[in-house]
């Protein structure tokens, strides 16, 4: 058989199974429209609160009125007393609660230091951190304008009254994803590890049927075509869909979703070059083994949500135990993860993605000799007798 | 008709029995996949994580101030850089999650009341980290700058109890409600293996009807009469089977953790059985659409592998958009964790949980259009 023939066969194979079908075209283009929805709105705003005001002064409603005037709050509700306001919280009418104490601004002008209680839903920690954010934000300017008041009235003036309220001050910078949007942390992890999981479902399936086909002794290429031909098929076939999946992905669904782009085209692409050959390496080698068509689903499926908590940008890598780590670097996905997300989303050279990109590439290697054995450890096994 | 539908439950618990896979399927490899997120989340908080810092004053004031930032347990200094941009590119090639910029003449700035500015740099691309990492640092250098503050101000006011009020004019307290334990683990944790367990529970039911369709032995098993008995005899087994996990991973997770179950464990138990046969029931009706194994198994993948995302757990719902709502109404896993949620933390009273046990009994609407294709299929 010449390699035309060969290439002919494995296309044959790949494209009139619905299956893989469905998983490497039809679930890529969908993910990359579903995943980010959730999400679309980026940041938690407009946490709905009720306020319990014992004071009912006007310095209790200025503090209120600031409150509701950050974007994270929204007071949506009043309440006469805590155990309301708690009841409306359990209801799942409001996810937090603000109480002013009673005498509030009496204490405050005796220097009593009033203090305002916040109570927030920690079963969803993105909206207890977005009241706190808010909450802590109000209170602290107020305090900051009572405290630059407080130093007028002792005569300070006022150019440096309001440079003396605090000793020294903090000052944070976010340096990459300013913005703190939660599609520009998710997306780009996860859409890394749909090209693979979608890839690995896909040679699997098409590895799996081939392994029930010989077993059967089924007549067809794969019989007597020269392994090196049928894999350079599917690296031809797969890494050419795959590519175009990529630029899909992170050229137009970036862009789309408004997600940062910093790295180089070239090195981009570069690196997107290595992650792909390693996952066709790794399908390659897994469809070797799988024993039918219907094991490759099941068993990448539920690789899906270790591998994404494990490639350390959810949760920090100090965090996870190390075998859990040398496991998920057996995956392309865990070194792409690492090495897009530096590259693209906080732009450093590609000479600092090295050890990321050598790891896809030993991966590419490894996998594929692996693959070659095992095709042709099942091909002997039942074409010789 | 009962006669059926146990034949049916005990042809099937011979299946499982002959076959490794499926008992695989049914304990080893649920297991596997539980035992491996517990283990990455099982810290639970994070602590130590790497900063470099940038002493432009090395003055005492700065190296109190860094000493008790070091001193958090959250945060470690694990290098000191001499400029900007040493540190900036240590930050960019992930080593430390933030840098600490202290100004030059910052303890003389100090004393004269000129208020300088420490800078925080943080990478705000791993939100979570970001988030813990400011929290610490807002806490150790608001405490420091306090400290100097209240030295001052007892200084010149000679009154200890009036200075310390002053620094703070308004007291802020925080009660986070429910989860008191300030604690990743639960928080994750109580929502992923439930989202695992529900990709078990798809893939388990299409294995068991597509292998039946694939060895071409559906005719053997279902005959032609009783066809929804013998469907609902060849589920049992696999019902059974998830209720008790689904069981199990609550008595874990509020169990054995010590962590404490407000409300009513049969409540909750009743909405695992519901969120067990909705799950059967959806797997089935993707294999109905063409009794055929491995592309059912494709639609369960695509169906249940975002699932996590769509919880409202990390990212909440009141910030979704409707089609994302529209998406998580049809997973009956976001309906279970509402209700779980409910019930562990809040404790709510059993009969706001209608609503919920409602909608995810509604699932089993399904199967009326499935025994119609069963039948249309094995020519009844």
């Amino acid at each position: 058989m010449n390699f035309l023939e060969v290439l002919t066969a494995e296309a044959k194979l790949i494209f009139s199974d619905i299956a893989i079908v469905l998983t490497i075209v039809g679930g890529v283009l969908l993910y990359a429209f579903l995943y980010p929805q959730p999400y679309s709105s980026q940041s938690v705003t407009q946490v709905r609160v009720t306020l319990v005001d014992l004071d009912k002064s006007s310095v209790s409603r200025d503090l209120a009125f600031n409150i509701n005037a950050t974007p994270q709050i929204e007071i949506n509700r009043y309440d006469m007393s805590e155990r309301d306001a708690k009841d409306a919280l359990i209801a799942g009418k409001v996810k937090a609660i603000i109480v002013i104490p009673h005498n509030f601004s009496r204490d405050l002008a005796l220097k009593l230091s009033p203090v305002v209680a916040v109570g927030a839903d920690n079963s969803y920690f993105l909206i207890y951190g977005a009241v706190l954010e808010g909450a802590m934000k109000a209170v602290l300017t107020k305090s900051v304008t009572l405290k630059v008041g407080k130093l007028l009235a002792d005569g300070t003036p006022m150019s440096k009254a309001s440079h003396t309220y605090t000793p020294y001050s903090l000052k944070s910078i976010n340096l990459f994803n300013k913005d703190n949007s939660y599609t520009q942390y998710v997306i780009p992890a996860v859409y890394i590890l749909i090209l693979q999981q979608t890839m690995l479902i896909g040679l699997g399936i098409l590895g799996g049927g081939i392994n029930e086909r010989v077993r059967d002794k089924q007549r067809g290429h794969y019989l007597q075509a020269p392994i090196w031909m049928m894999m350079s098929a599917r690296y031809i076939i797969f890494g050419s869909l795959f590519f175009v999946h990529a630029l899909f992905y992170f050229g137009f669904s970036f862009s789309f979703f408004e997600v940062t782009h910093m790295a180089d085209i070239g090195e981009l692409l570069n690196f997107t070059l290595a992650f792909i050959t390693a996952s066709i390496s790794l399908g390659i080698f897994l469809g070797s083994i799988f024993s039918s068509r219907e094991v490759a689903t099941p068993a990448i499926l539920f690789s899906s949500l270790p591998l994404v908590f494990s490639a350390g940008f959810i949760w920090p890598l100090e965090a996870i135990p190390s075998f859990i780590k040398y496991m998920s670097d057996f995956f392309p996905s865990t070194p792409a993860i690492q090495g897009f997300l530096k590259l693209n989303q906080m732009g450093v050279d590609f000479s600092a993605v090295m050890p990321q990109y050598s790891l896809l590439w030993l991966q590419a290697l490894i996998y594929a000799i692996l693959g070659y054995y095992y095709i042709n450890k099942n091909r002997k096994k039942y074409v010789r007798d | 008709m009962f006669k059926a539908l146990s034949d049916a439950f005990f042809k099937e618990l011979g299946e499982i029995k002959n076959s490794y896979y499926k008992l695989a399927l049914l304990t080893l490899f649920p297991f596997t996949v539980f035992a491996l997120i517990v283990a990455i989340f099982y810290q639970g908080v994070a602590f130590d994580l790497p900063i470099n810092v940038v002493d432009n004053d090395k003055s005492e004031f700065s190296r109190k101030l860094l000493s008790n930032i070091d001193a958090s347990s959250t945060i470690k200094i694990a290098s000191e850089k001499f400029n900007t941009k040493d540190a900036i590119e240590e930050l960019q090639s992930s080593k430390v999650y933030g840098s600490i910029i202290i100004p030059a003449h910052f303890m003389r700035d100090t004393l004269l009341k000129k208020q300088p500015e420490v800078t925080a740099i943080l990478n705000t691309q791993y939100i979570l980290i970001g988030k813990i990492f400011k929290a610490a640092l807002i806490e150790t250098v608001g405490e420091s700058a306090g400290v100097i503050e209240y030295v001052n101000d007892v200084s010149s006011s000679q009154n200890s109890t009036l200075a310390r009020r002053s620094v703070t004019p308004i007291g802020l307290q925080i009660t986070p409600f429910f989860n008191t334990y300030k604690n990743y683990f639960l928080f994750l944790v109580s929502a992923l293996l439930p989202a695992i367990w529900q990709i078990f529970i798809v893939i388990v039911t299409i294995v068991s009807f597509g292998t039946l369709f694939k060895e071409k032995r559906e005719k053997e098993f279902f005959g032609s009469s009783f066809i929804s008995s013998k469907i609902i005899g060849k589920l049992l087994p696999y019902t059974f089977v998830f209720t008790l996990m689904g069981a199990c991973l609550l008595f874990y997770l509020y169990g054995t953790l010590g962590w404490v179950f407000e409300g009513s464990l049969i409540v909750t138990i009743f909405g695992i059985f519901l969120t067990v046969v909705a799950y059967q029931v959806v797997a089935l009706f993707f294999f109905v659409t063409g009794f055929d194994y491995a592309r059912s198994l494709s639609l369960g993948a695509v169906y249940t592998a975002p699932a996590f995302a769509f919880l409202g757990v990390t990212f909440p719902t009141s910030n979704m958009n409707d089609l994302a709502l529209f998406w998580r109404d049809l997973l009956p896993i976001s309906h279970y964790i509402e209700l779980q949620i409910s019930q562990a933390n809040y404790g709510s009273n059993v009969f706001l949980e209608i609503d919920r046990l409602l909608i995810l009994g509604s699932f089993w609407l399904l199967f009326i259009p499935i025994v119609w294709r069963f039948k249309k299929r094995l020519g009844i």
